[in-house]
């Protein structure tokens, strides 16, 4: 217990140190506050974002060290999450490369008649995103008698086509056999598979858009943002490496419509292509149509072909 | 082990305590740096929720200013630590106390370029992915990868070297060889492997011909050891600046005729040298010869607060050791006094003019009643005989913040050096692009003169040229020898640079696409307010680490002065009473 202090004097030096106290406490808490206030205000954007990233898909696995068990939760997770989003249940699968088979495509630069119908059926099929719109084909429109890519058009937008005195090149992944995007992707979220296509997979892909640089052929997409693809327009059919709606940040690309070609069928752009342009099939079989028109054919292209990338896709001429 | 934490523990609460502690410059400066943050964090946030499309970045352009400046600060980080090959290698004195200054650069330079890569990603919630071990590393294969090893080892490093230099000046102690010294060299090597690696990370790839080009490496060495050094010299004219002691605040300074301060003397006994031993326990190996031949010729001072006990310019052959009280050693240079160095009880001060019978380099003031003992540079040899002491007194001769003029010029001659080679390169790149007209020039003419009408980066790149070229020439000239002209020309470099390496180096790479389309790029505001939040950033941390790092190299901020209250620390405080 202290004792009363009786000499007087001794009250406005406490006072005044109270009072200091006081006001730097004061002065603190003012100080903290205006902080924490303006760190909340901030962070206020946060609060806009739709599509927080849930523990499950933080923590999913790397689609190469997926057992079959965890495949299949995290492929009925997606069908749950696309049904939410787009109220359709969708039928997604992880489909296998096929032993023996190593697909090829050759383009017939004679038959391209530039329609561009080839894009507009792979954005349906492969269920890109509309607005912003992301297209994996890019046809080019060329003046005859050169091939340098410096000299192609590509907003082209005539009545009728083909123009006179141009031939016509779409462009796409060209599923290079030495391609520079796997190389430098940082994380491995892009391999080339046995049958020769390179895919993504979208839930390991860290954004970082070093394969874009990479690629000769500027046949890579970024998903800038949410990706939005109206409900009706919805393929159902999809496959986990393949069409299934991507997120926002991640890459995609043309992966040879992987959710048709290992059934069998062909991709959608050459099933839509009115003028029998596009070829595709197995080159390791000496008997289908793109090992006979590699066979045969006297000149075919495999574009910037001093890159090294040796590209799985061809281009010819009737000649 | 408990002591040692809870002394480490100490440092750290005492370190972030004068962190907040600073005249009302220090605060304007950190709120607005903060306010610059916050808006980056909040611009930040916007496209964490709505993607990079707030950005001016494209499938077209796919990396914009982000990628630019993290490529620049990985120059400036590389070249700040490669300031310390004069120092370890050619034992330059000057730059020694750069040394510190320069590694912090690093660090601060190191946090930038790993936020400006982390605002890049399009998915930054996946970064364990990049984790050795617990993600996919595809190392060796990307050299993302490893600008992700170099870059984190980078940091690691240098956090080490300076934390362990700054712990052991604060503890006074003399650190340990083994314990830096191989990492000052792995540091070395590794600084230029950081940029080696992030130029090899554009030239490695063959699709975009203007980058795929073996001088990109050599260029961006030479533009980062010219804007690094450049960005050092700014940071110590800041430093110098703010440590100038006002003319208020010391009340005596080498002022022309004024008499030297008459103290009390006598000549020193055996007790003294008793008190001595026990604050600097390496005089025990002394032999006792050896006390006996050099005591006669010692003295001791008493003095009072404001004393002055040698004087800058003038030339004695007298040494110092503090035995009570303490002392303040402050130098007078481009017309401002700085404290270089605080002497307590067992330090020494005026040795090294001593020793080498120069002139004294600064002023030595009590600070408080002081007792002093006064040694002739003869007597110091002979204990310095004693190898133990001849260590300790060698060790602290270091111990001391000495900002020169001199120093600065060595700087300016690696930032000319530098400045000439890059220009040089620049004028190779130039001629190989627009002689032989190749196809693969296209890039290069968008850049310099515009093609098809586009040319939004003609009137940057003119300017970076213009500013190199100005800079450059200035460097040459003996005018940039002038403090505030060489102020200007580092303004001039660092500009340039940035310019030249981050828009001229990384846009143009992305222009026309490999089909040959030309899409332009336009930073958005939101992403310019993204840059502006991380160098702020990186500024408030470099503020906050020289906030730290000054009074421990002062000596102000040390073990020994553990009761002192922060005001006492930071303050420019000669006449005031030193102890509570």
């Amino acid at each position: 217990m202290r004792k009363p202090n009786p000499d007087m004097s001794a009250l406005p030096a406490t006072a005044t140190e109270k009072s200091v106290n006081r006001r730097s406490f004061l002065r603190t808490s003012a100080v903290l506050t205006t902080g924490l206030a303006a760190l909340a205000a901030s962070l206020k954007p946060l609060m806009e974002m739709e599509d927080f990233p849930t523990a499950e898909r933080f923590l999913q696995k790397y689609y190469k060290e997926m057992t079959p068990d965890d495949m299949a939760k995290v492929l009925k997770r997606i069908s749950t999450e696309v049904e939410q989003q787009y109220g359709l249940r969708p039928h997604v699968r992880d489909y296998k490369p096929m032993d023996g088979v190593e697909f090829v495509y050759c383009l017939n630069l004679t038959r391209c008649i530039g329609c561009r119908k080839c894009v507009h059926a792979c954005v349906a099929e492969n269920n890109q995103s509309r607005t912003p719109e992301i297209q994996y084909i890019r046809v080019l429109k060329m003046p005859h008698g050169s091939l340098d890519i410096e000299k192609a058009e590509h907003n082209y937008d005539a009545e009728q086509v083909p123009e006179k005195g141009f031939f016509y090149m779409p462009v796409q992944c060209q599923q290079c056999k030495n391609p520079p995007c796997v190389k430098v992707c940082p994380v491995h979220a892009t391999w080339q598979e046995t049958d020769g296509i390179t895919v993504i997979d979208y839930d390991w892909c860290i954004g970082c858009r070093y394969c874009e640089a990479a690629c000769p052929y500027w046949a890579r997409r970024f998903n800038f943002t949410k990706p939005a693809i109206p409900k009706e327009r919805l393929n159902p059919e999809m496959s986990y490496l393949g069409n299934r709606p991507r997120r926002q940040g991640v890459m995609e690309k043309c992966h040879f419509c992987i959710q048709r070609t290992r059934q069998g069928k062909y991709p959608a752009c050459l099933e839509v292509c009115p003028a029998g342009a596009r070829k595709f099939g197995n080159v390791l079989d000496p008997n289908s149509e793109v090992s006979y028109i590699l066979r045969t054919k006297r000149v075919f292209i495999q574009l910037k072909e001093e890159m090294g990338t040796s590209p799985r896709f061809f281009y010819y001429f009737d000649v | 082990m408990i002591q040692a934490t809870k002394n480490y523990l100490r440092f750290l609460k005492r370190c972030g305590r004068i962190a907040f502690v600073g005249d009302w410059r220090y605060y304007t400066w950190m709120g607005a740096l903060t306010v610059v943050c916050l808006l980056g964090l909040n611009a930040y946030c916007k496209q964490f929720a709505h993607g990079l499309i707030t950005t001016g970045m494209s499938d077209e352009v796919s990396w914009g200013v982000y990628i630019a400046n993290f490529t620049f600060l990985v120059g400036v980080a590389a070249a700040a630590v490669m300031m310390v090959i004069p120092v370890y290698i050619y034992n330059n004195e000057e730059l020694h106390d750069l040394v510190i200054f320069g590694e912090l650069l690093a660090v601060a330079a190191i946090i930038m370029c790993l936020m400006f890569v982390t605002v890049d990603l399009g998915r930054p919630d996946r970064f364990w992915h990049l984790i050795p071990g617990i993600g996919q590393f595809n190392f060796p294969a990307s050299m993302l990868s490893w600008d992700v090893l170099v870059l984190n080892g980078y940091l690691v490093l240098n956090v080490h070297i300076c934390g362990y230099l700054l712990y052991c000046r604060y503890q006074k102690k003399t650190p340990a060889k083994w314990f830096y010294v191989p990492f000052v060299f792995i540091a070395i090597v590794w600084a230029i492997s950081i940029h080696t690696v992030t130029a090899f990370l554009y030239v490695g790839l063959g699709g975009r011909p203007f980058w795929n080009s073996s001088i990109v490496g050599p260029r961006f060495l030479a533009s980062a050891f010219t804007a690094g050094p450049a960005l050092i010299i700014l940071a110590i004219q800041v430093v110098r600046r703010v440590t100038a002691l006002t003319p208020k605040s010391h009340t005596v300074g080498p002022v022309a005729g004024q008499a030297p301060s008459t103290a009390a003397q006598r000549p020193a006994n055996g007790s003294d040298f008793d008190l001595l031993t026990g604050l600097l326990p390496a005089l025990k190996s002394v032999p006792a010869a050896v006390r006996h031949e050099i005591l006669p010729s010692l003295n001791v001072l008493e003095v009072k607060a404001g004393d002055v006990l040698l004087r800058q310019g003038e030339t004695d052959e007298h040494s110092f050791f503090v035995l009570t009280g303490r002392v303040v050693v402050e130098r007078f240079e481009s017309g401002r006094h700085r404290v270089t160095r605080s002497a307590g009880p067992g330090e020494q001060f005026g040795e090294v003019s001593a020793l080498a019978g120069t002139p004294r380099m600064a002023t030595a003031i009590a600070e408080e009643p002081t007792q002093v003992l006064r040694l002739p540079a003869e007597a110091l040899r002979k204990l310095m005989k004693s190898p133990a002491m001849n260590k300790v007194v060698h060790a602290r001769m270091s111990e001391r913040l000495m900002l020169t003029d001199r120093a600065l010029m060595t700087l300016r001659s690696i930032v000319q050096v530098s400045m000439l080679i890059n220009v040089f390169l620049l004028v190779n790149e130039v001629f190989k692009e627009f002689y032989s007209g190749n196809l693969h020039s296209i890039s290069a003419k968008y850049l310099f003169v515009g093609l098809h009408g586009h040319h939004a980066l003609v009137p940057w790149i003119w300017t970076a040229i213009a500013l190199n070229l100005i800079a450059m020439v200035l460097l040459v000239l003996p005018v940039s020898r002038s403090l505030k002209w060489l102020n200007l020309t580092c303004v001039l470099c660092i500009v340039g640079i940035w310019i030249e390496k981050g828009m001229g180096l990384v846009i143009p790479g992305f222009i026309p696409t490999p089909l040959g389309a030309i899409i332009e790029y336009t930073p958005s505001v939101n992403e310019a307010l993204i840059c502006f939040g991380i160098w702020a950033f990186g500024l408030l941390c470099y503020t906050l680490f020289l906030r730290m790092a000054v009074p421990i190299l002062q000596g102000r901020l040390s073990s020994a002065n553990d009761g002192w209250s922060d005001e006492q620390i930071a303050a420019s405080f000669l006449g005031t009473p030193a102890k509570p």
